[in-house]
Formats: structure tokens, C-alpha cells, sequence
């Protein structure tokens, strides 16, 4: 007998879960269904950064709502995912790199976030840790950080407090449509579920082809390193205008160290390794910027996979071709956005339209 | 990046033995070794400041490490102390850290001679300062000529208690007891026949035996430390019997006042490097735990990879030195150095020492856990002050994988990289799972194999990166 | 009794070193770790997470237990440290400087 469900969501990483939270706050059945264990790839496996001015113009309502849902995370649901709000720097380290920065924050302003112009003393006054190459940086009070590693378990178990199901160790293998229910093949489990959310990350392309639509995903593999516990120093989420850099130091003492440096892996094969002469450049760049991290050990270097679609813009909204299926996956900066992707996605699917304007995120754009 | 033919990780003793065999061979070879002064554990020597008056007892290591030493000045021979090997790239490349010397070192064959390192056995109070390894108490001894404490208590398995029960002794420490986990009274004459394989071994060892005696330590087999207790350092250790399965008889404990206890459940080959390049390892308890499997020439299953001594599986500092010149002797006739049927006697003296290590294992084969010792307030992670109880209360919240458990506690996840902490997940994870921790897989492990200061990735001249054009679109493959 | 063996061994002029405002004596080639052992000091460090004492555990460099603070400097392995005259050495205490509130 096929378990019956009203919604179901294949994947439980920040979309999935996020997704079905609000799904089921609003009362709705929900079941999740996940190949490993929750929280178990990307979304365990990233720098939790939340930086809003490091992102692109078309995502950053979302992501301005995102910030406000995970502090809420922590402070008014008591999910422990680590949210600081410690404001972020965004550097640049060349003449180029600055008139780039120049650029974004003139857009960004024009979108409704503010950030400050900081060079020369002022900049040093804020941040004397930084080293001499940085010429500028733009500060940003809404970038924040959070610690991927716990905020997962924490997650998850708000999900089933609010009443839906999650299907750990079953991964989804067929999808059909019948009789206006999709019915799911998942780790020899069958499910009959009347509407379907895909937040399969990395592995959208692959469940969305299960019912014949081929969207253009990427996997990025990208590498992390993390230091020894040390007095503290940093005391903002540091990123960079190339898109190079993300650092920052956790209450534990700990940098974690990033920037979508590549590392080596086929998401068919499973595998994702660390790249040397990549992670030696990423870390190069991180001394570059603070020099002080030369003193320190690294201590754990890893690497995760990221789905980013081609535009590297959310795939968010119905599948094309496909009544009662939704996608939401792959934005670029995925885990930040999450909460705000999750909340958005169960409007569309509850109220029949969005608060924020997603239509740029539209799947069609790709049919 | 610098290159040679052969690249050898450790300066310990299989290590020197590698070189000099290779180096008379006409190899040229580079030895990477993490200390600054070679010998590795067993051939640990005072600095150069000190000089001998008159005759000790360890002079006689000291002279038989000195003539392994002499291979280091060799012309063919680069040896590059203080400095820590983090990530082989390739089988065959060798990324070193060390200070301003780092760089990648480029080999046509590698031996890996990295040696062992203490199995933890956590029990109550094993992080209180006054508990010391017994590798490490070896070191003060031997490196240092100094001693940690004045009364001490050496507690844990294997042939090294008698040896640094006896090394204290003949430091002047008043030595409590020897508190050895295995019954070996009851099995020393069934493996008698084995032990005569390496006369010069067990008469050591019988040496060691009479200075105890001399001295009035009393040696208890099939006992275990299950406790040390003090505020700010050990002042006792209470010590229980403990059976081959690993139930410790609480009620009869016994507590003995000490400044020291020094503890060794003996000791596990450092596999981080095959590990990480997917060699294929074996689990044999006897020798250590996880072992690298190897060819009768000591090569891997990742080709042109030799691993040689403890580094492979335990088997002490005579096997280590024979397998040294066993793997050199290998890796020339693959460079085309030496021919097939030339060599020496060092196999026949491998097999000897070989049949002497299985007696030597078998006499001393430990209970089969130390489960029993792990009370909930252990500190299991000492690196994140993480107890067994904290461990099974996130499990009881659902964190059933050993990612989850890492995730969730920070266990594994400090500066010893889970050397202390990762063999006694295992087990736990085999308890609860009914099995054995042969059947617990081990993460693979992942650049830095040692913690290195991140200053260290600057030194080496590098092409310059593939900045993305536009950081937000993909930048892996579709 | 001492605790350090003079048996056979000449160690070569003394020289001191500053520990938690004490001076230790120590000879050339030692460790820090052996110095401080040498004088009796067995705690070498609290933890940041439950500040319980530690001290000398593996004495190779494994464990990364004996930390202390080095001229003001965290996070020295005093096993693997040689010495010097006028060192400023220190219990470490936590992270071994400030952090965060």
C-alpha cells in the first residue's frame, strides 16, 4: 500500500526543509523525503555565510527576508542555528576590484540597500586587521553568519514539531503522474502524494528529468577550510567583490575559510575532494586579506557540493508542463536564501501567488 | 617542485633504514620528517648540548641511532627536518610543510615510515596533567633525561610497560605498580617457543624484568587503571582487575597514591597517508587496529607506494629496520637499481623477527574492549572536552551517524584531527550497532593531515589562479 | 628528589626562563614541555570549553594537549618548543587571549 500524502518534498536540505516548515505551520501534510540524512550535503556542508551585499541585484529582496527568517530562526523560534548579526565587509584589492565594488553598491542602493563606502583610515579604524592590498571595502549591517554544522538538527526537528514527516535514507528513484498524483519510488518506499516540491539541490537536474523537464544544473564542488580555535580577531563576516573570499570567526574561536574555490568530484560518482594548488590559492588570498591567518593552523579542509542553474538565479515556481509540481533549488547562495525560498515557495502553493516578486526565478525560462 | 627518486616519510628507525639501503643503491632520496632532530620515537636522543659523562644505560641505543643517523649527510641523501608532510596530491608528490622550506616534493617510488601513535583508551581523570603516555614519558626519558613525577604508577598492555617501568627505576622513581591488562603469566610458557625466535629481544626483556624485581615493583597481569582521581593533577590511581572480554571487577578495585601514571594500551600505525590516497587497509587488532595492506616487497595497493615499520602495522623497532631496507631494496630493483635475486639477509631476519612478533602479540593480546572503562563523565574528545554521556544524549536526539554525532557534538573535529577520539567512536558506533569496530568504516581523511599554519601555502611559486570571470555562474561542470 | 637525571650527562650552563611571573631553570635543547615538568609544573592549560586543567599527554605532538602561551603568542606545542633564555611563557587559559562576549 502506497503512503498517502498531500505534499510531498524530495530533499531536506535548507529548501526542503524550510519549504515544508512552512507548509506545515499552515496545516498541510507534508512529507519530506531525503536520499541521506537531513541536512546531510550542501546545506551542512557550506561557510553559513549570510552576507546580503555579495548578492546578485535579482536576489536580494529574497535575500533581505531571508536574514530576517533565520534570526527569527534563533531568537523567537529557538532553533539553534548559530545567527549573528555582525555586520559584513565586502574588500576589494586592486584599482579594478574597487571601481567593481563602486558599481555594486550604486546598484545595491538603487534596490534599497545601503551599504558604506570604507577606505584609508576609516576602514582601518574598523577593521585593523585587515592587510594592506585591501584598498576598500563596502560594510553591510544586515550580513550576518551562522554555523551550518548545528543549525541542521535544530531544523529538522522544528519541521516535525510542526507536524510533517521526514523520510530520511530513501532516495527518490521514480516519479510518475497518475490519476492527478505523483506516485514516488523512494529506498522501497512508495508514496502517493498529491502535489510535489523538488529542493533536490545538486541533484534537481536528475528528479525534475524523472518527469521528462531538463533543466540546466550545475554542480559546483566547493572547498572549505577551518583553523584552530584562537583568540578572538575578526569580528566581521569578511567577503570579496571577485567573489574569491568568505571568512569568518565563530564565538569558538574557529575561521572558516571559503570562497567557491573548486575542488575535484563528479556529483554522479559521489565523490568531492579538496584541489591543492586551488585550496593553497584560497587560503593565499585569505592571508592576503587578513594577514594575521599566516600564525594560525589549518586544522579540516572539506569540500561540498553547490546546484547552481545556469543563470545561477533560483529555480523557483511550477515545473513547466508538470499541474502540482514545484521546483525550488539551485540559487546561487542557496543556504542563505533558503528560509525566504521556503516561505515564498509555500505562499505560491497555499495562496496562488508570491509576496516578493519571483518571477525572474521562473523555471519556464529555461522550457 | 623538487624531485628524486625516492621520497621517504619518517626519519625513525624503518625510515633511516630505507635511506641508507637506497643511498648505497645510488637512489637520491629525500627524507621528510616532522621532528627536528631524527631517531623518530625509539631513537630519541639527548640534544647536542648534552654531553655523556662516563657510561648509561641508554648509551647503547644512543651509539646504534648515531651510526643510522650518518645517512642524513650523505651526498645523494636530502634530509628536511621540521617538516610536516599535509597532503600527497598524487602517490607520488609530496606537499611538505615547513616553514619557509615548503613546497611539493616530486618522487618516482615513496616509502612511508611515519611510525604509530598511542591508542586512546579514555577511562576517568585520563586528561588530568599527570597522566602521561608512555611514548611520551619515553620521550621526557630518553629526549630529555628527565622525569615527570616521582612516584608513578605505569598502567595499560604491552611490552613498553616493562621498559618504562624499568627506565624509571633506573631514573630514580619509586614505580607503585605495573598494571598490565593482559594475563601474560598464565600464557608466557605456551609462547615460549615463539619468543626464542629473537634471543636478543627477550633477554632485554628479561632484563627489564629483573631491575623490576630488583626493585620490588610488583607487575599485576590482568589489570587495568579504571581511574585516575585529583583536582588540578593525578593523586591516585584506582586500578581494578579487568577479563579477557573486558569486564572489569569494580568491587575489588584498589587505589595507589602517585604523581604519575603513565598509560599505554598500545599503540596504532599512523595511516593517514595511505588512508587518504586510498590505499587498502585491514583491520588486526593485534597489530594496532587499521593496517596497510602490502605486498611481500611492503608496497601498497596505490602503485609505487611502500609503506615500511609501525607506519604498516605494529611490529617494533627491529621489524621496523628490516623492513626499511626491504622496501628500499624494492623500490631500487623497480628503478632498475638492483636486480631480481640480489639483496641480502635482512629476509631471513625479517621472518625471524616476524615469528617473534606473532608470540610476542599473542602473550600480550589484550581484553577484547576497554568498553567498560568508558564511565559517562569520560572526556571521550579531549580537544572539545566532550563526554561519553553528552555523546549518547545527541544520539538520543536522533544524531545516529557518526557525521551526525561529529556534527552535533565537535567531537573529532579540534586539533588532533580524532586521533584521540575517533577509535573510541568506533567502538561506541560498534556497540550500539552490535558489531565489531573492524565494521565501522573510517572517514577518509582530508588535506591537512596535520594541523600546519596556513602561513606555510605561501612560500611555494604557483601559476597564478583561474579567477571566474563572473563569481556568481557556475564555476564547476555541468 | 630532582627531576632531572645527571647521571652520565653534562648539561651545559643553565639559563633561565619566565613562567607565570616564576623563573624556571632550564638547560640547552630542552623542551619547554621538559623544563616546566622538570620544576614540578604539571598543568600547562585550562580548556576553553570547561576550563579543566591539562598538561603533557603524548609528548610527540600529537595530541595537541600541552598548549601554552609563548611571549605572548597561543597555541605552542611546550612539547615540541625548545627553550630559550628570557622566554615569557604562560598557563594558557582558554584560547589564550581574549575572546568573544
Amino acid at each position: 500500500m502506497p503512503r498517502r500524502v498531500e505534499i510531498a518534498v524530495i530533499g531536506a536540505g535548507v529548501a526542503g526543509l524550510c519549504t515544508a516548515l512552512f507548509l506545515a505551520r499552515a496545516g498541510r501534510e507534508v512529507l519530506v523525503i531525503e536520499r541521506g540524512a537531513a541536512w546531510g550535503e550542501s546545506s551542512g556542508a557550506n561557510a553559513g555565510t549570510l552576507s546580503l551585499q555579495i548578492k546578485r541585484n535579482e536576489v536580494l529582496q529574497v535575500s533581505r527576508r531571508a536574514i530576517e527568517l533565520w534570526r527569527d530562526f534563533q531568537e523567537i523560534d529557538g532553533i539553534e542555528v548559530g545567527f549573528e548579526q555582525i555586520g559584513g565587509l565586502r574588500v576589494a584589492t586592486s584599482e579594478r576590484e574597487v571601481a567593481m565594488l563602486r558599481r555594486s553598491q550604486g546598484e545595491q542602493a538603487a534596490l534599497g540597500v545601503e551599504t558604506e563606502w570604507l577606505d584609508g583610515n576609516r576602514l582601518r579604524d574598523m577593521a585593523p586587521w585587515l592587510g594592506p592590498d585591501v584598498r576598500a571595502a563596502t560594510f553591510c549591517g544586515w550580513d550576518s553568519m551562522s554555523v551550518p554544522l548545528t543549525g541542521g538538527p535544530g531544523l529538522a526537528r522544528a519541521v516535525e514539531r510542526a507536524g510533517a514527516v521526514l523520510l530520511a535514507d530513501s532516495n527518490v528513484v521514480s516519479i510518475r503522474q497518475d490519476g492527478g498524483r505523483f506516485r514516488i519510488g523512494a529506498g522501497g518506499n512508495s508514496i502517493e502524494a498529491e502535489r510535489l516540491v523538488i529542493a533536490a539541490g545538486a541533484w534537481t537536474g536528475q528528479v525534475c528529468a524523472m518527469l521528462g523537464v531538463d533543466l540546466p544544473v550545475a554542480a559546483d564542488v566547493n572547498m572549505l577550510t577551518i583553523t584552530e580555535p584562537a583568540p578572538h580577531l575578526i569580528d566581521r563576516v569578511i567577503t570579496h567583490i571577485g567573489g574569491i573570499l568568505s571568512l569568518k570567526q565563530y564565538p569558538n574561536g574557529t575561521c572558516l575559510i571559503g570562497g567557491g574555490w573548486q575542488g575535484r568530484g563528479e556529483l554522479a560518482a559521489g565523490t568531492r575532494e579538496t584541489e591543492h594548488v586551488s585550496l593553497m590559492h584560497n587560503l593565499r588570498v585569505a592571508m592576503q586579506v587578513v594577514p594575521d591567518l599566516a600564525k594560525l593552523r589549518m586544522v579540516r579542509s572539506w569540500a561540498g557540493y553547490e546546484g547552481v542553474a545556469a543563470d545561477a538565479l533560483p529555480l523557483f515556481g511550477a515545473l513547466p508542463g508538470v499541474a502540482g509540481a514545484y521546483v525550488n533549488a539551485c540559487a546561487r547562495g542557496g543556504y542563505h536564501q533558503g528560509p525566504a525560498l521556503g516561505e515564498e515557495m509555500a505562499r505560491l502553493m497555499l495562496e496562488g501567488r508570491t509576496g516578493l516578486d519571483m518571477r525572474a526565478f521562473d523555471p519556464r525560462r529555461f522550457a | 617542485m623538487k624531485t628524486c627518486d625516492l621520497a621517504i616519510v619518517g626519519a625513525g628507525p624503518a625510515g633511516l633504514a630505507a635511506a641508507t639501503e637506497a643511498a648505497e643503491l645510488g637512489l637520491d632520496v629525500v627524507v621528510v620528517d616532522e621532528n627536528a632532530r631524527p631517531g623518530g620515537q625509539y631513537f630519541r636522543h639527548p640534544p647536542a648540548g648534552f654531553r655523556p659523562v662516563g657510561e648509561t644505560p641508554w648509551e647503547k641505543d644512543i651509539r646504534r641511532g648515531q651510526s643510522l643517523f650518518a645517512v642524513l649527510g650523505h651526498p645523494r641523501v636530502t634530509y628536511l627536518p621540521d617538516a610536516v608532510v599535509w597532503d600527497m596530491p598524487e602517490p607520488s608528490v609530496l606537499a611538505v610543510a615547513a616553514g619557509p622550506r615548503s613546497g611539493r616534493v616530486q618522487a618516482r617510488a615513496v616509502i612511508l615510515a611515519p611510525g604509530a601513535q598511542d591508542r586512546p583508551v579514555p577511562f576517568p581523570g585520563w586528561t588530568l596533567p599527570g597522566v602521561i603516555s608512555a611514548g611520551g614519558v619515553q620521550n621526557l626519558l630518553k629526549g630529555q633525561r628527565i622525569v615527570p613525577g616521582t612516584r608513578a604508577v605505569v598502567a595499560g598492555n604491552g611490552p613498553l610497560l616493562l621498559l618504562v617501568g624499568a627506565n624509571l627505576v633506573r631514573a630514580g622513581v619509586k614505580v607503585a605498580a605495573i598494571i598490565e591488562a593482559a594475563p601474560i603469566w598464565r600464557r608466557l610458557p605456551a609462547e615460549l617457543v615463539r619468543l626464542v625466535a629473537a634471543p636478543p629481544i627477550l633477554a632485554q626483556a628479561l632484563r627489564y624484568r629483573a631491575i623490576l624485581a630488583h626493585a620490588g615493583v610488583p607487575i599485576l597481569a590482568g589489570w587495568t587503571a579504571v581511574e585516575a582521581s585529583g583536582s588540578q593533577a593525578v593523586d591516585q590511581a584506582i586500578i581494578a582487575p579487568i577479563d579477557e572480554t573486558g569486564v572489569v571487577d569494580r568491587a575489588r578495585r584498589r587505589r595507589i597514591d602517585c604523581d604519575l601514571l603513565v598509560t599505554g594500551f598500545g599503540i596504532s600505525p599512523a595511516v593517514e597517508l595511505p588512508r587518504l590516497l586510498g590505499a587498502r587497509l585491514r583491520y588486526d587488532a593485534l597489530r594496532g587496529g587499521w593496517t596497510v595492506e602490502r605486498s611481500a616487497d611492503f608496497e601498497t595497493s596505490v602503485a609505487n607506494l611502500f609503506v615500511a615499520g609501525d607506519g604498516a602495522a605494529i611490529g617494533g623497532v627491529e621489524l621496523a629496520l628490516a623492513e626499511g631496507h626491504l622496501a628500499a631494496q624494492a623500490v631500487a630493483r623497480r628503478l632498475g637499481r638492483l636486480h631480481a635475486g640480489e639483496g641480502s639477509t635482512w629476509e631471513a631476519r625479517w621472518t625471524r623477527l616476524d615469528r617473534f612478533r606473532r608470540g610476542l602479540e599473542s602473550l600480550y593480546r589484550p581484553p577484547r574492549s576497554y568498553r567498560a572503562l568508558i564511565t559517562p563523565e569520560t572526556i571521550v574528545c579531549r580537544c572539545e572536552d566532550v563526554t561519553r554521556a553528552e555523546i549518547e544524549r545527541r544520539r538520543g536526539e536522533g544524531a545516529a551517524s557518526a557525521v551526525q554525532l561529529k556534527a552535533a557534538t565537535r567531537m573529532t573535529m579540534g586539533r588532533c584531527q580524532g586521533r584521540n577520539c575517533l577509535p573510541t567512536l568506533a567502538t561506541l558506533l560498534a556497540d550500539w550497532a552490535g558489531t565489531e569496530a573492524s565494521a565501522i568504516a573510517m572517514p577518509r581523511p582530508r588535506p591537512p593531515i596535520r594541523p600546519i599554519p596556513i602561513g606555510d601555502l605561501a612560500v611555494e611559486d604557483l601559476p597564478p589562479p583561474d579567477l571566474p570571470a563572473d563569481p556568481h555562474l557556475p564555476r564547476g561542470r555541468r | 628528589m630532582t627531576r632531572r637525571i645527571d647521571q652520565g650527562i653534562d648539561r651545559g650552563a643553565a639559563f633561565r626562563f619566565d613562567f607565570d611571573g616564576q623563573p624556571v631553570v632550564a638547560y640547552p635543547g630542552e623542551t619547554v614541555a621538559g623544563a616546566l615538568l622538570a620544576a614540578g609544573v604539571a598543568r600547562f592549560r585550562t580548556t576553553a570549553r570547561s576550563a579543566m586543567p591539562r598538561g603533557l599527554y603524548c609528548g610527540m605532538g600529537m595530541c595537541w594537549e600541552c598548549l601554552v602561551v609563548i611571549d605572548g603568542r597561543p597555541s605552542n606545542r611546550a612539547c615540541m618548543t625548545e627553550a630559550r633564555p628570557g622566554m615569557r611563557v604562560e598557563t594558557q587559559r582558554g584560547l589564550g587571549g581574549p575572546e568573544r562576549s
